[in-house]
């Protein structure tokens, strides 16, 4: 493509959703990955789309307009993705104090909640453990088949007059009086005013490139696949101390238990976080964490096989904030990247920042507290 | 201690030759009897030299320090301070062992094809054949096609022969004449001509009539095709005939099982032919300490290269000489499985076989057109993007019947050779074998 | 001598020797198609003999996804086809 308008390099879920609102704005939009399509985090991801495990602030206010811009992008896209506003149940194994407590604040956020008694949790997740007797409903969670999403939004970009080069690794960002030109691959050189820094766990390798900082670090998940089974889970069920460890920054090892089944008969046990680099070692203690909190969850869950255990780093920023927006020393490279657990969820409504930042258009939400000013301007 | 993991030739001969200086060995099979996928039969041995495996089978159950731990299946390995730790399941209970040393010998299991029918009942491996009858004492079915490529059809369609099959044809893809391209091969392993002369007079006395240059491409309500095909496997227009068979048994080499090594980090390679098998020094090392690997993971040879490598591998885990001899043994047997490689090449002409609702993963019923449109559609440009969109690879199998033939299929269209990188990453797998999540569990507790 | 059990595949009896696996067992009685596949329906039987490829699968004493070719039958098993 000559003179594009502007480059997304990543071809994840958030660089493809980026790409897609650029292009859907009337911008001739050049995709650049150094794999294929999906082939970074995307690839590793669970597909909730979640509103239910965060804080009443910024993040919870994206979430709840990216999740209605999912299906906004299914409608777009045509119905490819295995889309699915199938709820989520979190229930509380000892104080439900917490628990309610959250759950009422997030209702007064626009977050559809429905607090249930033994009975009612028993009606929508039948086999849950017959001992677990609190939880709360929340309909607006969501699911999705994210390697596909992404691929399929690709897709409608190239269609639209977009175009996606893969296996070009990016090895320069090229800086001109404190603005960017344009960027060097494996694959050639290619100019624009505007590049959008979309490569999750990498974008702070990224940013030095351009000459700035970016302070993104891995967090290691596992996630456990099991055999094909018959229905045994209706929604996406959690433990409400999942909750409490997604907002930790404690290094060590942290394991909640979320339960969901899939389309295809699998069931999908997730997930850990830990923090130690891109160390991609299996690790069987975690799996047994998993999967004795998952069968504690569901008993039924015993007799069902582990067929395959996977590991993905997501991307994190000390504050467990996503980072959106201009970089805070060179113009013309605007950041989307950093959405640890969420980046699924969050993409659409992060690409609708980023476009409506780009444009100068005002936008759904103030944006500041995603700011890659935020971390100070470091090293100049 | 050593543990040895697969009571096949290759892990019979390591624990055997351990055993000679009294070291401790627990030799770990998930089958109840000895012998892994050549000798595990139910009565005496049968076959070419078949007291071979009578003698070493005397000898491990006579050894005092081998403990063999049958039905066992190793489902983990982990390394714990200076010590391995391999996880299993026996009796549905899952237990672990600590030791020293570990030698892997966890043997290999059909190369496989697809084709249209492949997915049919009645089309099977050589490999499933032979152990129904070996393993099982029953016939897979009456009238019996044998075909794929490689030397091991011929005791395959000669047992069965044997039992009362009627063998209705014998075929391989490629010409035997292959061989006149490893004279010097032949030449060092004089024995081997004894073993074909055996397989020949008994392939004349069930009339077998062996033919070459011809593949199965097709198996439908019993009827199979059979096409000439050219050196490329192409498929030579107007040259297919029909034959009825109630079993098609078709196979295309071997691929090792690579999951335990790979879980505790021994590197790999792959071979001349396509194959993963794990890096190994003279004395069968692994690239990480006190780790042995030996047999077909470190590359298709057969039972007798796995003898050898068996008892080298024994030999150096428990701090023995190893005799020059032996070593020039191995290397011998070695010359032979390299020129086994070379006379019967599996080529991608295959990929024209199938047709486009022909299933390629047989877990999750992908069909060869949605393999397609993953790569042409949707920008997948590997087994594992592939796999990401349309869950070839996914299923109960792990990928372990489809992964290689969907690169091979997904390299076609995009015309990119298959990198080692996506063939070894799509050979590992983090799971041995299936564990209930109940008995990972319960292994949280007792620990 | 070698000693008859009695197993049921699908609510039939199944005789076979003692030792053997299910699968064995079933394509010894002429009951070649084991299971039926989820989405195409499609009829499958064994296919690697080794426990590898899991296209025999049936459900032994209502534990789903049991590799017919590995599994012996014992007296009294109940064998299924599911899905
Ligand atoms: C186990 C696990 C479970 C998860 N579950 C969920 C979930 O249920 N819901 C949810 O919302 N989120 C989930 N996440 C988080 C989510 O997967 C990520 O936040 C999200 O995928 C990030 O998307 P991305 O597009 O930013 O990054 P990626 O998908 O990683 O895309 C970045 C791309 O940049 C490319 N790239 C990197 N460097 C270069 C370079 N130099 N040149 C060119 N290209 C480059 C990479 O190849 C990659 O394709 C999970 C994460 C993990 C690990
Ligand atoms: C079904 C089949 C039939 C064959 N028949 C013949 C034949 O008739 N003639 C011929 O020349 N060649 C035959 N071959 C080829 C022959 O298998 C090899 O040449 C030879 O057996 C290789 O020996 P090995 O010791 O490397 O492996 P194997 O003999 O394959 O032994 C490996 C052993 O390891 C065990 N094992 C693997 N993983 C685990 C685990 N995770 N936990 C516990 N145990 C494990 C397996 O159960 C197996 O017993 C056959 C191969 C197959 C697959
Ligand atoms: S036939 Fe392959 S697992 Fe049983």
């Amino acid at each position: 493509m000559k003179n594009p308008d502007a480059i997304v390099i990543g071809a994840g879920i958030v660089g493809a959703s980026s790409a897609l609102s650029l292009t859907n704005a009337g911008l001739k939009v050049l995709v650049i990955d150094r794999g294929a399509v999906s082939s970074g985090t995307t690839g590793a991801g669970e597909g909730n789309i979640l509103v239910s495990d965060k804080d009443p602030g910024p993040e919870l206010a994206l979430a709840l307009h990216s999740r209605n811009l999912w299906f906004e992008m299914q409608d777009d896209v045509g119905d490819s993705f295995e889309l699915e506003a199938k709820g989520g149940v979190v229930v509380a194994r000892r104080d439900d104090g917490p628990l309610m407590k959250l759950a009422s604040e997030q209702s007064q956020h626009g977050v559809m909640i429905e607090k249930c008694n033994q009975s009612r949790l028993h009606e929508l997740e039948p086999y849950l453990h017959p001992d677990i007797s609190s939880g709360v409903f929340y309909p607006q969670d969501a699911q999705c088949q994210p390697m596909l999403a992404a691929a399929h939004v690709i897709r409608t970009v190239v269609q639209r007059g977009g175009e996606f080069i893969s296996q070009a690794k990016v090895t320069r960002i090229n800086v001109e009086n404190g603005a960017v030109t344009g960027i060097e691959t494996t694959r050639g050189t290619f100019n624009a005013p505007i590049i959008v820094n979309a490569t999750g766990t990498w974008a702070g390798e990224l940013a030095e490139l351009a000459g700035s900082h970016l302070p993104i670090a891995p967090r290691k998940g596992f996630i456990l696949v099991t055999e094909p089974t018959k229905k045994y889970i209706f929604h996406k069920v959690y433990d409400s101390d999942y909750v409490a460890n997604v907002a930790s920054s404690d290094a060590d090892l942290q394991t909640s238990t979320v339960v969901e089944g899939t389309r295809s008969g699998t069931i999908l046990i997730g997930a850990s976080r830990e923090r130690v680099g891109f160390d991609g070692a299996m690790n069987y203690e975690i799996l047994r964490t998993l999967a004795a909190q998952a069968t504690s969850l569901f008993p039924v869950l015993r007799d069902v096989q582990l067929l395959r255990a996977y590991r993905g780093f997501r991307p994190y920023a000390p504050d467990h904030l996503p980072v959106i927006g201009q970089d805070a020393k060179v113009k013309g490279l605007w950041h989307s990247a950093g959405h640890e657990g969420a980046g699924i969820g969050l993409a659409p409504g992060s690409a609708a920042l980023i476009t409506d930042a780009i444009l100068g258009r005002d936008s759904f939400m103030d944006a500041a507290a995603f700011s890659p000013a935020r971390f100070g301007r470091v090293k100049s | 201690m050593i543990i040895v993991i697969g009571a096949g030739p290759a892990g019979l001969a390591a624990a055997e030759a351990a055993s000679r200086n009294g070291s401790e060995v627990a030799l770990f099979d998930s089958a109840s009897r000895m012998g892994g996928q050549y000798w595990r039969h139910r009565a005496a041995v049968s076959g070419y030299r078949s007291n071979r495996a009578d003698e070493i089978f005397a000898k491990v159950s006579s050894a005092q320090s081998i403990t063999h731990i049958s039905e066992a299946n190793i489902w983990s390995a982990e390394r714990e301070g200076g010590l391995i730790r391999v996880n299993y399941l026996q009796g549905g209970i899952e237990s672990s062992l600590t030791a020293e040393k570990v030698i892997i010998a966890t043997g290999a299991y059909d190369r496989t094809l697809p084709f249209p029918g492949w997915d049919t009942p009645g089309s099977m491996t050589p490999g499933a054949a032979q152990s129904l009858l070996k393993g099982q004492g029953v016939l897979a079915g009456k009238r019996i096609i044998i075909a794929g490529t490689g030397p091991f059809l011929l005791p395959v369609a000669t047992g069965l022969a044997e039992a009362g099959a009627d063998i209705v044809a014998l075929i391989d893809a490629n010409s035997p004449l292959r061989w006149s391209l490893s004279p010097l091969a032949l030449l060092t392993n004089i024995a081997k001509f004894s073993e074909l002369m055996y397989y020949a007079r008994l392939i004349r006395k069930y009339r077998i009539r062996p033919q070459f240059r011809r593949a199965v491409t097709a198996y439908e309500d019993g009827v199979a095709t059979i096409s000439a095909i050219n050196s490329r496997f192409h498929i030579k227009p107007g040259k297919s005939q029909t034959m009825r068979a109630d079993v098609v048994a078709v196979g295309w080499g071997f691929v090792p099982d690579l999951s335990l090594g790979g879980i505790l980090g021994c590197a790999q390679r792959v071979d001349s032919d396509g194959t993963v098998i794990f890096e190994v020094d003279e004395n069968q090392m692994s690239s990480q300490p006190h780790i042995w690997i030996a047999g077909e993971a470190t590359g298709i040879g057969g039972a007798d290269l796995s003898l050898v490598e068996g008892e080298i591998a024994g030999l150096a885990a428990s701090g023995q000489t190893i005799e020059k001899a032996l070593l020039r043994k191995r290397v011998r047997k070695q010359r032979f499985a390299d020129a086994l490689k070379r006379t019967y090449p599996v080529r991608d002409g295959w990929r024209e076989w199938i047709t486009s609702d022909t299933t390629i993963c047989r877990c999750e019923e992908v069909k060869s057109q949605e393999i397609k449109d993953s790569v042409s559609d949707l920008g997948a440009e590997d087994s594992r993007t592939s796999k990401l969109f349309t869950r070839a690879g996914m299923g109960l199998c792990q990928g372990r019947m489809c992964s290689r033939n969907v690169s091979e299929i997904v390299s076609g269209i995009t015309q990119c050779a298959v990198t080692d990188g996506e063939r070894i990453a799509a050979s590992n797998r983090p799971i041995a074998a299936p564990i209930s999540l109940g008995q990972l569990s319960d292994g949280k507790n007792s620990r | 001598m070698t000693h008859t059990i009695t197993f049921t595949f699908n609510g039939n009896a199944i005789q076979c020797e003692e030792g053997q696996s299910i699968a064995a067992a079933l394509i010894n009685s002429n009951q070649r198609e084991l299971r039926r596949t989820r989405f195409g329906d499609e009829p499958r039987s064994i296919f690697c003999g080794i426990g590898i490829c899991f296209d025999c699968v049936v459900l032994i004493n209502g534990v789903a996804n049991q590799r017919s070719c590995l599994v012996e039958a014992h007296d009294g098993m109940i064998v299924e086809s599911a899905q």
